[in-house]
């Protein structure tokens, strides 16, 4: 963001400037209204929520349930540092790993096949746009849907997975247990990384689009090879766009509701074994079935700040990539 | 690209024209089958629902024996169907609709005014995406509770709480994404106007609305594919939506067997958004990347 000058504001012109804007805030108006209703109000109530000790039966007087201050905050984070606690926060302890594993390894698969796609799509061919096409479906189906093709997918009996690998290819012989037990974290990420290649590929592409097209001429010419010109000039171009779409897939993967919504179809509910735990799952069914209102909320708050950090780290990073242009 | 200099063919030359179109074959080759990879699970999710239960469990081929189309009918009645889409293009229809217009109008607020609090308000906004939905889930719930208990306006297990909440949920990232388009239009044509009599909001409607197209189409199928895919929400305001149709159906005992139904009902629950998407596929993938190559 750029920084500006900023004059000094006396009381009486900032008066000034807010009616000399009367329109802006008019036209503003019906979106902040939304945003606080919505986010905003319920936003504040949860953070004083997760300061409670609300149950079912206190859950619609919340403002009379007993005040506890931090201790949920306290619990959590000594449980997840110490790994002892209750079972809730070693559920919760467990889910953050896989999600951290999900999260990077998700991230990493998506980028470098939609990297692949991307350059393999900025060629001269017949069909290109039906193949631009084609590549975007899996972004089109909705989320729900994905996790359930991939439960079918990977059925133990009548499975693609185990039909392709037992009946047509033969590389095993039995089949194999795909959604119960360790490799239930693999089939999770496999059918997030099939939803999310597609939007990864396409924004490379309009980014590779843009390069101009004197830069590899002028490499040729200097004699650099397909390598060369590949990492000293595609990788710089497009790192803006890797890097804002690595945050936006790090944000996305780690709390944003598409991989719950496939975890959910996928596994037939919020009950998703030890190995495809993730946070959100995990916040919202120990919300739900044991009822640790506050508790979810902490955990919710602790998970923000999670990610808030990662955004400023992010930015940190990759300021001079971004400010480049 | 041809030279303008016609070059002499060496031998050497020849051979490596040659050997360039063995790697484009190759690469060709390699596209088609990272795209038909992709394509698979689509199919099989197609082809499934075209086979009978127990073929799905215990046939070796990919292809139905007979393609039993007469899944449909019976999927759409057995689960009550109807109903679902129904509340599904109420409530993301009319989302989308209010949504963009209100994303519009802030988004080109922000482009044209410098006022008080703007930045406060963009930083806002940039900080609704980083609130988790489990954190404030329940305070959302208590408050439609309380407006359906105490002013009589039932915003739980209808539409209008869906409507509400999903017109709300996606402007924050809406208006991003109108801001840049109007970040892109001159401001002249609207001072004429503004000079010739109209008042701001004329200017804005009649000007600068026509001008930003497919801006409002990328806005607003983004919108209405992502209500399109809301579960977690949906199952805590009880709406009866399209995502928790099917996955009811899919989980009810009585169908446990019948996979070729549930796959039947996914494949009617993506067709109306896959063919939204071929008839605004240009637009859309304008607006999407335009954001991002700037």
């Amino acid at each position: 963001m750029a920084v500006r000058e900023m004059p000094v504001v006396t009381r009486r012109s900032w008066r000034r400037r807010v009616s000399q804007n009367r329109i802006a805030y008019a036209f503003l108006a019906p979106a902040v209204t939304l945003m606080v209703l919505i986010h905003l109000i319920p936003t504040l109530q949860a953070l004083y929520m997760s300061l409670l000790n609300l149950r079912q039966e206190n859950l619609r007087q919340y403002l009379r349930a007993p005040f506890v201050g931090l201790r949920h905050y306290q619990n959590i984070l000594i449980g997840l540092f110490t790994g002892t606690g209750s079972s809730y926060v070693q559920g919760l302890a467990q889910a953050l790993s896989n999600t951290f594993i999900f999260a990077f390894v998700v991230n990493a698969a998506i980028l470098g096949l939609g990297l692949v796609l991307a350059l393999l799509l900025n060629r001269e061919f017949v069909g290109r746009g039906l193949a631009r096409t084609l590549i975007l479906l899996p972004w089109i189906v909705p989320t729900f849907v994905a996790g359930l093709i991939f439960r079918y997918i990977f059925l133990q009996e009548g499975g693609l997975a185990n039909r392709i690998l037992v009946d047509w290819l033969g590389v095993m012989n039995t089949p194999t247990t795909w959604l119960v037990g360790p490799n239930a974290r693999w089939a999770l990420i496999i059918a997030a990384v099939w939803r999310g290649v597609p939007l990864m590929s396409l924004m490379l592409l309009a980014g590779l689009q843009v390069i101009p097209g004197d830069l590899y001429e002028a490499a040729g010419i200097d004699g650099a090879s397909a390598w060369q010109r590949f990492r000293y000039i595609t990788l710089p171009m497009l790192k803006p766009i890797i890097a804002i779409q690595l945050m936006f897939g790090m944000v996305f993967n780690f709390f944003g509701f598409g991989p719950y919504n496939i975890a959910v179809a996928m596994f037939g509910g919020l009950n998703l074994g030890t190995y495809a735990d993730l946070l959100i799952p995990t916040i919202a069914r120990q919300t739900f079935t044991n009822q640790l209102y506050s508790y979810g909320a902490a955990a919710s708050v602790l998970m923000m700040l999670v990610a808030m950090g990662f955004v400023v780290a992010w930015y940190r990073i990759f300021r001079d990539a971004l400010t480049a242009q | 690209m041809a030279l303008p200099i016609s070059v002499p063919r060496t031998r050497q030359r020849a051979r490596a024209g040659a050997n360039s179109l063995i790697v484009e074959t190759l690469l060709n080759l390699l596209l088609i089958a990272l795209i038909l990879l992709l394509l698979l699970p689509i199919i099989f999710l197609f082809v499934s629902s075209l086979k009978t239960g127990r073929e799905f469990l215990s046939s070796n081929s990919f292809l139905p024996q007979t393609w039993q189309w007469s899944n449909y009918p019976e999927m759409w009645n057995q689960a009550n169907f109807g109903v679902y889409f129904r509340n599904s293009f109420i409530i993301c229809g009319i989302a989308t609709v209010v949504g963009t217009f209100f994303a519009a109008l802030t988004g080109y607020a922000l482009t044209r005014f410098r006022f008080p609090g703007s930045e406060l308000f963009s930083l806002a906004v940039t900080g609704t995406q980083l609130i988790p939905g489990t954190l404030f889930f329940i305070p959302l719930y208590l408050s439609f509770l309380w407006v359906r208990n105490n002013l009589g306006v039932p915003l739980i297990g209808t539409n209008y709480g869906g409507i509400l909440l999903y017109t709300g949920f996606y402007i924050p990232v809406s208006l991003w994404v109108m801001r840049s388009f109007f970040a892109a239009i001159p401001v002249d044509l609207e001072e004429q106007a503004m000079v010739d009599g109209a008042t701001r909001f004329q200017a804005f409607w009649r000007i600068v609305l026509p001008l930003t197209g497919p801006g409002l189409i990328s806005t607003g199928i983004f919108i209405f594919l992502t209500a399109w895919d809301e579960l977690f929400f949906a199952s805590i305001l009880r709406l009866r939506t399209v995502p928790l149709g099917l996955l009811l159906f899919a989980g009810n005992q009585n169908n446990q067997a019948r996979y070729d139904l549930v796959c039947a009902g996914a494949v009617a629950v993506t067709l109306p958004i896959i063919i939204l998407f071929l008839l605004l596929q240009r637009r859309l993938v304008q607006g999407l990347t335009a954001g991002a190559v700037k």
